[in-house]
């Protein structure tokens, strides 16, 4: 069977990074949301989703971007999206989400803008 | 003594020469003859002329048969030995086969003992020829299936069970998608409308849905809208989508408001790990007294833009930018715009289905927002079962490159007839 | 679709000839006349077909809905005889195909110089209430789905290719070995229980184009007695019983079925 997604998951001191490859649709979508709760986000830190690798998104992916920012707001963390591709922009226009993701135009830069939490 | 004299040889070709006094002792072992391996081999041995009568057997297939040689050997045809049924499948399938190839093997047949019960065996057979090549006699090697046979027919009736339980899972996926379509679109007087439904697989029911009802006071309602996802998750909350949407159109029929009051109760219901979400274009019909034609102010959740094909020719998008997806964002934006739908105009609503589709079965390319823009360009003057009937021709081209289910709904204002003035 | 390539028909013999159309019955494909179709080719035009769900026929024609009577097949028969013969045929079904023929002709009578039913049958079950015996009661014809079923698992290794012993007729190669008497195991239930439920006792009077009946003398499928029956219900046939046994003449005794056939062209076209 030909494998439509590669997901790899690095920890950083200023939380976890996220690198989905290929397409993200219904039926690599249940893939994403079950390595969520693995990334070990802790309170403060931030979640990042790098997507320069991601070639497909369909609803069934944008749901797990939105599972993804549940469950970065659920453990007290922020969600910041790197290297968002044309095609995903377009879609996040469609269905008005392109203000509701924090994004970067890269995973580096998107670390680099992260602030620690003034509270 | 050629078997043994064979295994003797074999023996003898090996790594390790065994000592004479083995081979002395393995030849005693195989002292029987040709004629005693025949009459109690491990399998039944049978001879017939070309016609079937029997002419040879031995004696393991006549215990298992139950029969005294002078019974059969000049008394019995081959297929006399088989069920009724089997005889039928013989004619039909085995003698052909044998008499054309000259073999066949491993044949699944049951044949009636002397006793009346029925032994299930696999058959193979083969023509030996004369030097003259002609055909002289048949010979049949004859296998006790009982335990192979037991085994098949479980397969057999796992297979029948599988293939009842996929159907039962079909007709269930089937009648759960009807029961999220309306039976029929409402009929507004001045209004030409159309709707079809692409199932993409019959394995899962989608999440599109659409509708178009009466509202009060000469007033329409029609949605068209894309859950998230597939299956009964997906299933339930296209249920409950379109339930709302119907119920709080009567509520309060201002587009917005519409979507607003759906996204409060689908963000109630679905929101956290597995978070569901639509989006749906809400729209609201009302005949333009001045103008003629509708005036229809459409409200978009996040969803694809409507397409508006002009009775003149000119075809574009109803773009509603800022509309968010419903159900998982607590105030979700929502975008309106109004347009009057003259004579001749025709407004389309699909779901991403039909975009999104691989305009080849196994190909990379998607089918895409400009190829759909230019599709309704080319179309445009058209009618609403016009546009319907090509997007179903468009989504046939595609075939199994469709892998989502599609919606789409088309309204068109037909010119008026001469006894219904406008 | 085109009937020429969906019954996957084959015209051959001499140009011009009578035209004789061989028409196979349940079980195998249009190969089953191979043994007679060169004796046949010499005088005629042989027109050879494989029934719409046998063979190389188009599957994709087959629907349950047309097949599941000998009507469907019937229809075929006659658009084939439309679309390849100027003039009337002289049918030759055997078996199930006999009673294909035997409807044909009674609908459309100008279309056959005569017909041949080889091994035909034209009811199978037994009718107590007649006294009528077909050599069959309908628990058989379940016995028979049975052995389908249990052959089709059987299928894929008796179907793999395999070196014919056969060699001197190397013409039936191996790509005969795969396609003969294959059928989706789906349509052969239902083409089966046409085949063998079917009753067509009351459509044999109707006959009025010249027919041969021509049966084996020892046929386990089709006895002697219904032989009998079919030639004493069709008005001015003739029979002939042939020295061949089982119930495939055409391939058992390939030299009598053709001179049969032939003799019997000469008088009736």
């Amino acid at each position: 069977m030909i494998r439509h997604l590669t997901l790899r998951t690095r920890t950083t001191a200023k939380g976890a990074v996220i690198e989905l490859t290929g397409e993200l649709d219904h039926r690599t979508a249940p893939e994403v949301r079950a390595a969520l709760p693995g990334a070990g986000l802790e309170a403060g830190q931030q979640l990042v989703l790098d997507l320069a690798g991601l070639t497909f998104c369909d609803s069934s992916g944008i749901t797990v971007l939105l599972a993804a920012r549940n469950h970065a707001r659920a453990a007290d963390a922020s969600i910041a999206l790197a290297a968002v591709p044309d095609h995903l922009q377009r879609i996040f226009r469609v269905v008005g989400l392109e203000h509701v993701f924090p994004t970067h135009p890269t995973a580096g830069a998107a670390e680099a803008a992260w602030q620690p939490p003034t509270s | 003594m050629r078997e043994a004299g064979g295994a003797a040889e074999s023996g003898d070709r090996g790594e390790d020469r065994r000592p004479a006094d083995e081979e002395a002792l393995f030849s005693a072992l195989l002292e029987d003859s040709a004629e005693e391996l025949y009459e109690h081999a491990p399998c039944g041995y049978l001879t017939t002329l070309m016609d079937g009568q029997i002419v040879k057997v031995n004696s393991t297939l006549l215990d298992w048969l139950g029969y005294e040689r002078g019974k059969l050997v000049g008394r019995k045809r081959f297929s006399e030995l088989l069920t009724v049924g089997g005889r039928l499948y013989h004619e039909t399938h085995f003698a052909p086969l044998l008499r054309m190839q000259g073999e066949i093997s491993a044949i699944a047949l049951e044949l009636k003992t002397a006793d009346g019960s029925r032994l299930p065996v696999m058959v193979t057979s083969r023509v030996k020829t004369g030097s003259d090549g002609q055909p002289l006699l048949i010979r049949t090697t004859i296998l006790d299936a009982r335990d192979r046979r037991a085994y098949e027919v479980e397969l057999l009736r796992a297979r029948q069970e599988a293939d009842q339980e996929r159907d039962r899972l079909k007709l269930l996926n089937s009648t759960l998608q009807k029961t999220l379509l309306p039976p029929a679109l409402a009929n507004v007087p001045g209004l030409d409308v159309a709707a079809y439904y692409h199932i993409a697989s019959v394995e899962e029911v989608g999440g599109d849905f659409y509708d178009l009802f009466p509202l009060a006071a000469g007033t329409w309602g029609l949605f068209l809208g894309d859950v998230c996802g597939k299956g009964a998750a997906a299933a339930a909350v296209t249920s409950l989508a379109r339930y709302t949407l119907r119920a709080a159109a009567v509520y309060d029929p201002d587009p917005a408001a519409v979507l607003t009051n759906l996204n409060t109760v689908l963000n109630h219901e679905y929101n956290g790990t597995d978070p569901r979400f639509c989006t749906v274009i809400f729209g609201l019909l009302t005949p333009d007294a001045d103008r003629g034609g509708f005036r229809i102010t459409l409200a978009s959740g996040g969803h694809p833009p409507a397409l508006l094909m002009r009775a003149d020719g000119t075809a574009d998008y109803l773009p509603t930018p800022g509309g968010q997806l419903i159900g998982v964002l607590p105030d979700a934006d929502i975008a309106t715009t109004t347009v009057h739908l003259a004579v001749g105009d025709t407004l389309l609503l699909h779901t991403d289905g039909l975009t999104e589709a691989h305009t080849n079965a196994g190909s990379e390319g998607r089918y895409g927002d400009d190829a759909l823009l230019a599709f309704g360009r080319a179309l445009a003057p058209t009618t609403a079962s016009a546009v319907i009937g090509a997007v179903r021709d468009l989504l046939d081209t595609f075939g199994s490159g469709v892998d989502d289910d599609t919606a789409v709904l088309a309204v068109h204002v037909p010119r008026p007839t001469a006894d219904e003035p406008r | 679709m085109d009937v020429r390539s969906r019954n996957h028909v084959t015209v051959t013999g001499r140009t011009g000839g009578p035209v004789v159309v061989l028409a196979h019955g349940f079980g195998c494909d249009q190969n089953m006349w191979r043994l007679v179709v060169p004796a046949l080719e010499r005088e005629f035009t042989v027109v050879l077909f494989d029934h719409v769900g046998s063979g190389n026929s188009a599957q994709s024609a087959w629907s349950r809905e047309r097949y599941s009577s000998l009507d469907g097949y019937v229809d075929d028969v006659l658009e084939l005889c439309r679309e390849i013969a100027l003039g009337p045929v002289t049918f030759v079904g055997h078996s199930v195909s006999g009673m294909m023929g035997v409807l044909a002709a009674t609908r459309e009578p100008e279309a056959f110089a005569g017909l041949v039913l080889l091994a035909p049958s034209p009811c199978f079950v037994d009718d107590p209430d007649t006294g009528y015996r077909g050599g069959f009661s309908a628990e058989d014809i379940d016995e028979l789905l049975e052995s389908l079923d249990a052959n089709y698992l059987g299928w894929s290794g008796a179907m793999a290719p395999v070196i014919m012993g056969n060699p001197d007729r190397p013409e039936l190669g191996a790509e005969l070995t795969n396609s003969f008497c294959r059928t989706d195991p789906e349509i052969a239930r239902v083409f089966a229980r046409v085949t063998f439920l079917s009753d067509n006792r009351a459509d044999l009077a109707s006959v009025a184009v010249p027919t041969l009946v021509a049966q084996c003398s020892s046929d386990p499928i089709a006895p002697p007695e219904v032989g009998a029956f079919v030639h004493a219900q069709i008005p001015g046939s003739r029979l002939v019983t042939l020295n061949a046994t089982g119930h495939c003449p055409q391939l058992s005794a390939p030299e009598e079925t053709a001179a049969a056939i032939t003799a019997f062209v000469g008088t009736a076209g």
